[in-house]
């Protein structure tokens, strides 16, 4: 009797490793697609997905349609923040995944992608057109080690935004450069709030970055080193004249009920209270949605360059925006570039700034006239993106400013004598994989 | 049990009982209504939708978030299907083994089962990822499938051998002193009896593969996402505004098929793991 | 060999088990070794080398230094209080809770099939969607808790009180999700060990004159500790892995992190895989402490099935 026990259990059994194996083919079927389909990773920039939306897909729309049947371009959304998009980027290009084809990159992963070899260079044939009439803030963030990796796509830097009749009632010169004492003090004397942001994310280490930079200094000095020999900026004068500041902003009662929570939208929203309204800090797409809010005080908003730290150095703007890059496994390489080339002409640009919001980084588009009605910022601006100082170009970018963001918070503990010395130590700890994080 | 019931026990019961249902269904009810609010209603303080609205819904099924939803919903339904059906049907072979047959090794398998189940799930991860990549299984539905086996077999191992130790094994040997072998035993005694147990497992192992997330979320980047993964990665209109209303209307949608099969299961759920299917 | 003697036909009877054993039993322990044995035994390897997914140019054999590293960092011990703190708390209440709830469910007359269908719910939803729904229902712009708070304290409870601002308020609803989540598995298998106690025990139980809590102690208690730790067990080993309720309320700020989420930011976040590694083992090894303290302290034992 007993074979037949074998044989009663065997077709379980091959069942099972079927299961398995027909499960394995309705999987590997996901990698479809013809050959001349671009795959394009895009942030959200309000357009979403539609390809009337105003957005990156509507660009790739449009520019498939342009290219008369060479490729269609594909989007797939990356997550809303940067670090998501980040780690989402490079789960798939360390897996060599070819279904990968054009990046919307960051300024600050270029570094590391382009350290980790997932970035073509872009073809000599291209270098003109994708540097041709750029801002110089887009120019250095396309580029690692003078070699360009990447192209400029549009450009972003904070502006001061501030209420005419407050500066007016506190005395304060808008139309000469001002630091970020004298708004301190404008807010406190007009009881006002000075907005700005400090929750324990990115967006603080924009303006820490700032401030070191404002004072002179920077983060990261020597750029491009390996992660044992960077020297860092912060354990010096102009580091402690940028926790001085936040010290000052942080005891100043003047930026609103709790400064450790505030993003670009808390402070967006305080800026909207007519009560407190005083001074923000902020991306060039609160303009947009103020308009879009009706806001009652419209009119009595303005808007000037970045402060400055001190009243003798030029105010060292934030850069952000996106940079477009092409991936080292894509199959369709040459014609990413004929893709990116397409979606960043200085037409592309100027519908993608109308339709987003997002600012164009060719300079000419800023003199466009329905540019400079819908923006009525837009000189100022240009100039800004101009001035505009880069985060720290490292390949350990993500892992210094998670650091960094880390011993410089809360923001009301900041202590000049100490928190730039720790924040040293424990960065380098960190690029030397020493730490946890 | 046929003792009378007095009075105050009846009203205590009846607490107990609402007291668990209002437990249970608040926070479903919550983001039921928190889907049905539209974006000005959303922070309006209150629990109950006032002005229920479907907006959320045609977002994530015709409007922009569908491209997000709808493949991550598929993904979900086949991976979690395919790993209950493959963990079910070995272990009840090994479950059975354990809890009745004698033979070296037994306590090497519970052991390994007991292992695989502690090994922290995070742990697995980085490993298959740097495999899975080499053998291009990553974001593949079988590159889900095989570490959902890691979750879904061990539990169904040490849930069915527990429940067949509960098995009159008498009725075995007495189907062997009839002169049917084990396997004769097994199929035709074992089987009947084991079967609500069996039941109870596969939805088991159902639940917990349908629950996945650090799994889906770092071996898959879109064409094998699943449901959970996907939410975490929601995104809203803009980088600055955040996808509330898409993630509770699909959060509803991924629970109703679990509910359905509360519902219609509930008895066998309950039966499988209560009654040691042999008190008859 | 095959002389026949009575010895000798029992030892070919055995042999067949044998055989029908491991025929049984094989492939699912062939799959949980392949899909376990490399994964485990490559994070160890990985663990001892300084590697960084992006770099891996810079890879190095650090031997053992990874270790050295984690457990000398302030931030490992913290997550390592944080998960030991919401295991803790998570599994005693859901026990307590569980044990209540299995008790309901075996006594009530009334409604007891709706009863255990809706128990039966929060077990199966999905733990990102509970995670979700919790966050919302205490985020201070989105959430009904607050106002509810604010309202029946008569306005002494702050109305836009931040859960997710600090490190003890974070975990009221870190755990409360956990727990809303979990206790159903729980309260199921103590119902299954409630079930299985002879009635007629506890109907002599009754008849001796013994009060509920003597039942409790003597009777119910003793006639399912098997059932209770094995739930325990499951349960501890569960909680201590915690991570998606973490990842999508708090992604660890304010030191909520938890183990878990701690190997997952240096895996995933930074790519230090080697140091992520080092984590991971780190966290096995201690499930492993946890789960060798349940079966050989408290003889915790599902294998000895055939006496």
């Amino acid at each position: 009797m007993r074979p037949r026990r074998t044989r009663a259990l065997k077709p379980l059994l091959g069942g099972c490793l079927l299961a398995l194996a027909v499960s394995g083919l309705t999987g590997c079927g996901g990698d479809a697609g013809g050959t001349d389909t671009l795959t394009w990773f895009i942030n959200p920039d309000g357009g979403g997905a539609s390809p009337t939306g105003g957005g990156q897909a509507q660009l790739a729309a449009e520019c498939s349609e342009a290219s008369g049947g060479a490729y269609t371009i594909q989007v797939e959304q990356l997550p809303n923040e940067a670090t998501d998009q980040r780690e989402q980027l490079v789960r798939r290009l360390a897996a060599n995944d070819s279904g990968v084809d054009i990046m919307s990159l960051d300024p600050v992963v270029v570094p590391e992608f382009a350290e980790a070899g997932y970035l073509v260079d872009v073809p000599e044939q291209y270098i003109e057109d994708f540097t041709d009439d750029r801002v110089q803030g887009s120019l250095d963030a396309s580029q690692w080690n003078d070699t360009f990796v990447a192209a400029p796509f549009w450009a972003n830097t904070q502006l001061l935004w501030y209420r005419k009749s407050v500066a007016a009632e506190a005395g304060l010169d808008m139309t000469k450069p001002v630091t970020f004492e004298q708004i301190i003090e404008a807010a406190q004397a007009t009881d006002t709030d000075f907005a700005v942001q400090a929750r324990r994310y990115e967006g603080y280490t924009v303006l820490i970055n700032a401030l070191v930079a404002g004072a002179g200094g920077s983060i990261v000095q020597n750029e491009g080193a390996s992660a044992e020999d960077t020297q860092l900026g912060l354990d010096t004068p102009e580091g402690k004249r940028a926790a001085e500041i936040i010290q000052e902003l942080a005891g100043s009662g003047a930026v609103g009920p709790a400064l450790s929570s505030m993003n670009e939208t808390n402070a967006l929203n305080m800026f909207q209270d007519e009560e407190t309204s005083g001074f923000m800090l902020n991306w060039l797409y609160v303009y947009a949605a103020m308009k879009e809010n009706d806001l009652s005080f419209l009119d009595d908003i303005a808007w000037t360059t970045y402060p400055r730290v001190d009243a003798d150095k030029p105010a060292a703007p934030p850069f952000g925006g996106i940079e477009l890059g092409v991936n080292t496994a894509s199959r369709n390489k040459d014609k990413a570039w004929q893709a990116i080339s397409c979606i960043t002409s200085a037409e592309h640009q100027k519908e993608y700034m109308l339709g987003t919001g997002n600012a164009a980084s060719r300079s000419s588009v800023f003199d466009d006239p329905q540019i400079q009605e819908q923006f009525p910022m837009a000189d100022v601006f240009r100039e800004s993106l101009n001035q505009a100082v880069q985060r720290p170009r490292t390949s350990y970018y993500g892992d210094l400013s998670t650091a960094v963001q880390r011993t410089w918070s809360p923001p009301e503990q900041v202590d000049p004598n100490r928190t730039p010395a720790e924040s040293t130590e424990l960065i380098m700890k960190v690029l030397r994989g020493e730490a946890l994080l | 049990m046929n003792r009378e019931m007095s009075g105050s026990q009846k009203f205590w019961q009846i607490v107990a009982s609402v007291a668990i249902i209002v437990y249970t269904v608040v926070p479903l009810l919550w983001i039921l209504n928190m889907s049905l609010k539209s974006t000005a209603d959303r922070a309006d303080g209150k629990f109950w939708a006032h002005n229920p609205t479907l907006e959320n819904y045609q977002l994530i099924f015709t409007g922009g978030a569908k491209d997000l939803f709808l493949p991550a919903l598929r993904n979900s339904i086949v991976v979690a299907i395919a790993a209950t059906l493959i963990a079910v049907i070995l272990a009840t072979f090994c479950a059975y083994a354990i809890a009745r047959l004698d033979f070296p090794g037994k306590r090497l398998i519970l052991g390994t089962a007991l292992t695989v189940s502690f090994f922290p799930v995070i742990s697995l991860v980085t490993p298959l990822f740097d495999l899975w990549r080499r053998i291009h299984l990553f974001d593949t539905i079988p590159g889900l499938i095989l570490p959902y086996l890691v979750l879904t077999l061990p539990l169904s191992i040490w849930t069915l051998s527990a429940f067949f130790q509960q098995i009159p094994w008498e009725m075995e040997q007495a189907a062997q002193v009839d002169g049917a072998t084990s396997w004769e035993a097994f199929r035709k005694v074992i089987v009947p009896l084991a079967a609500p147990g069996v039941f109870t497992t596969a939805i088991i192992a159902f639940f917990t593969a349908w629950n996945d997330f650090v799994f889906a979320m770092s071996l898959t980047s879109d064409h094998a996402r699943t449901v959970p993964a996907a939410l975490a990665f929601f995104t809203g209109a803009s980088q600055f505004e955040s996808p509330t209303g898409a993630i509770c209307a699909a959060g509803v949608v991924v629970t109703i098929p679990v509910v359905l099969l509360v519902l219609f299961f509930q008895r066998q759920i309950v039966s499988g793991l209560t009654s040691g299917a042999v008190k008859g | 060999m095959s002389t026949r003697t009575v010895e000798n036909h029992l030892s070919d009877r055995a042999r067949d088990e044998r055989r029908l054993g491991w025929r049984l039993a094989g492939p699912a322990f062939v799959i949980m070794i392949l899909v376990t044995f490399y994964p485990i035994l490559q994070a160890v390897y990985t663990s001892l080398f300084k590697y960084r997914l992006t770099d891996p140019d810079q890879r190095e054999f650090v031997f053992l230094r990874n270790y050295g590293i984690i457990l000398t960092d302030p931030l490992w011990w913290r997550a390592f209080g944080t998960t030991t703190l919401i295991t803790v708390v998570t599994v005693v209440v859901e026990l307590v809770l569980g044990f209540a709830i299995a008790l309901a469910m075996e006594k009530v007359i009334y409604g007891r099939g709706l009863l255990r269908t809706i128990v039966l719910i929060p077990y199966s939803i999905i733990t990102v969607v509970s995670a979700f729904s919790w966050f919302y229902a205490f985020a201070t712009d989105t959430g009904f808790v607050d106002p509810l708070l604010n309202k029946l304290s008569f306005g002494l409870f702050p109305a836009d009180f931040d859960w997710f601002g600090g490190f003890w308020s974070a975990m009221v609803p870190i755990c409360i999700s956990e727990i809303w989540k979990t206790t159903p598995f729980m309260s199921l298998l103590l119902l299954a060990g409630l079930t299985q106690i002879d009635s007629a025990m506890e109907e002599a139980a009754v008849v001796d004159g013994a009060t509920w809590g003597e039942r409790l102690r003597k009777v119910i208690l003793p006639n399912m500790k098997s059932q209770i730790m094995v739930a325990l067990l499951f349960r501890t080993l569960d909680a201590f892995r915690i991570f998606d309720n973490i990842f999508i309320m708090t992604a660890g700020s304010h030191d909520t992190s938890s183990l878990s989420l701690v190997a997952y930011n240096q895996t995933i976040s930074r790519t230090e895989v080697g140091l992520g590694s080092a984590v991971s083992v780190l966290l096995f090894c201690c499930v492993v402490i946890i789960a060798m303290i349940f079966v050989k302290g408290f003889r915790v034992d599902l294998a000895g099935g055939r006496k």
